[in-house]
């Protein structure tokens, strides 16, 4: 009995492959970024130690800060505006019986869809000659807007597209959590005369403030993960515009070859998420009791 | 009356947000069968003067749709099967080979994976693959899609792994079958639905893929379909009907999937972001 599931070699088959692959992509990675983020290395020269120069640059670099407001906008964005839409739209959902799963699948469908082509998609629909937003406002007599090429429009483009493709994927996320409230508590609710408004924000919101949290934790992280939007719809222009940091690390490191420099911003980028994330734990999080039904 | 009217709000709130998800779509999917930006630019709403299924012809050959289409999906198939069989060898030594004591440490050390956002290690990963010799084949894809799933992977099989009495086993033991005949012929088939889970929710990511897939291959015959279409896109950027023929072959697949596997998916994906 012991022999047949002790076995040392089978062990080691069954579990080195895996160990392996994840040790090239992601340990070494890791630690290699940790190394060369630390030299001013560009493909070609030797590799210099810099010590902090690069990310001390970084501060300096007002492009590179430009990015961080821009991701900065994104995060508010989402936190402010996507998130109680989606609460919103969960809870409608929620309140029907007919239609409700085809309004689920049908929320959720363009977060399976690939970024890259939601981004060209949307790009078609923006174009300030053929596309779908500027016949509409023609309709109403209004100027074609150059969506994606206006410094005052084109992250603002971006974020609607980005909000179009994810939202659904909180909304299913979110209704989860609400139908697997007990019925019951609702019932005592609805007998007592409480209106549907009043039932959702004072019952149910409460009730998946949990789920709420999670749904905070995953837009700041998509936040700063918001890079194949950006590369596919304006690259970042015009004018650094759109661009975030994910997509100026991209640009520095592969356009320009410079590595050192780019591992630098991904590091730094990698740091954000861990403090943001962080700080919304201790200071959202914890300071709420646990929901028990 | 007043009472029908409030019920109907949501179904009117949620129709309009329907039409806002599916109007893209339809739009995408008539111009690519007009003729051209004129025809596009006349008549935005409206269906075409003459269909034309030209245009599909054209992408799919002449704009080599084709080619990015077959490579996104042997791509997406052979780096999912190779990630779900990885991870479900190595759930089932964690979970039910009596090396506890590695076991827990190997579980642990997969799980910090989940905790790195994927973009900040695409430097260090193009530099790899760059000294690896595989930059522009397409090792450079399969190797980090496999890789890249695997932490997910591991944590959902072990966790349905985790679920199956340890009885089955030892009656097995008993009858005096091996490991590897214990593992096809007993554990494979019961984790089956999470092998599914696993294997769709790859799938779809690896089909998706834009940021690796269009950094790590420069050769166009190389090239998947969400890097693919970028470079159809910039080539043919003034012929609009031929870049929504190109959106359509890449959307569909994964809409067909979705009809089918709807509830599979949304499970998939949903678990996958929170256990993340």
């Amino acid at each position: 009995m012991r022999s047949t599931l002790k076995n040392p070699y089978v062990y080691m088959l069954f579990v080195l492959p895996t160990i392996v692959l994840y040790f090239l992509f992601f340990i070494y990675p890791m630690l290699t970024s940790v190394f060369y983020g630390f030299t001013n290395w560009n493909g070609l020269d030797t590799k210099d130690f810099i010590g902090f120069d690069n990310f001390v640059a970084a501060f300096k670099d007002a492009d590179f800060r430009n990015s961080i407001l821009n991701n900065l906008y994104i995060l508010l964005f989402s936190c402010c505006i996507q998130v109680p839409l989606i609460i919103v739209f969960s809870l409608l959902i929620s309140s029907v019986k007919r239609f409700q799963g085809f309004y689920k699948t049908t929320v959720f469908m363009p977060s399976i869809l690939s970024t890259s082509v939601i981004g060209i998609l949307w790009g078609y629909i923006y174009d300030s000659d053929v596309g779908l937003l500027n016949n509409i406002l023609k309709i109403f007599g209004i100027d074609p807007i150059y969506w994606l090429a206006d410094t005052k429009w084109a992250l603002f483009s971006i974020l609607v597209t980005n909000a179009w493709q994810w939202m659904g994927f909180y909304i299913v996320l979110i209704l989860a959590a609400i139908l697997a409230i007990p019925k019951d508590i609702d019932e005592a609710a609805m007998i007592d005369g409480a209106t549907g408004v009043q039932r959702a924000w004072y019952l149910t919101v409460p009730l998946i403030k949990p789920i709420i949290n999670v749904v905070i934790m995953l837009s700041i992280a998509g936040a700063l993960r918001v890079v194949d939007i950006v590369l596919v719809m304006t690259g970042g222009g015009p004018a650094g515009a759109t661009d975030v940091m994910a997509s100026y690390m991209v640009n520095k490191a592969i356009k320009y070859g410079d590595y050192g420099y780019g591992t630098a911003l991904s590091i730094i980028i990698f740091i954000f998420a861990l403090i943001l994330t962080a700080l919304y734990q201790i200071l959202i999080v914890r300071r709420q009791e646990r929901v028990e039904y | 009356m007043a009472a029908s009217i409030r019920r109907s709000i949501p179904h009117v709130v949620m129709l309009a947000y329907v039409v806002v998800i599916l109007v893209p779509f339809l739009f995408v999917l008539l111009s690519s069968f007009k003729e051209n930006n004129t025809e596009i630019a006349l008549h935005p709403f409206g269906l075409p003067k003459s269909w034309e299924f030209g245009n599909y012809k054209e992408a799919w050959i002449k704009a080599k749709i084709n080619v990015y289409f077959f490579n996104s999906l042997y791509l997406a198939l052979t780096s999912a099967v190779a990630g779900v069989l990885l991870s479900a060898m190595t759930a089932y030594a964690l979970t039910r080979m009596r090396f506890n004591r590695a076991s827990s440490w190997i579980y642990q050390f997969v799980l910090i994976g989940m905790l790195i956002p994927g973009n900040v290690l695409f430097i260090a990963q193009y530099l790899l693959v760059q000294k690896l010799g595989i930059l522009d084949t397409h090792w450079s894809l399969f190797l980090p899609y496999t890789a890249g799933a695997l932490p997910f992977s591991v944590l959902l099989i072990c966790a349905f792994m985790r679920a199956i009495p340890f009885e089955l086993e030892e009656a097995a033991v008993v009858d005096g079958m091996g490991v590897f005949r214990m593992f096809f012929r007993i554990i494979l088939p019961l984790t089956v639905p999470a092998l599914v889970t696993v294997f769709i929710v790859n799938f779809l990511g690896n089909w998706n893929e834009y940021l690796l897939s269009f950094f790590f291959i420069s050769k166009d015959a190389l090239r998947t379909l969400p890097s693919g279409m970028v470079q159809f896109r910039d080539a043919f950027q003034l012929n609009y009907a031929l870049v929504c023929t190109g959106i359509v072959f890449s959307v569909l697949p994964v809409l067909v999937m979705y009809a089918f596997l709807q509830r599979k998916i949304i499970e998939g994906l949903t678990a996958g972001s929170i256990k993340g």
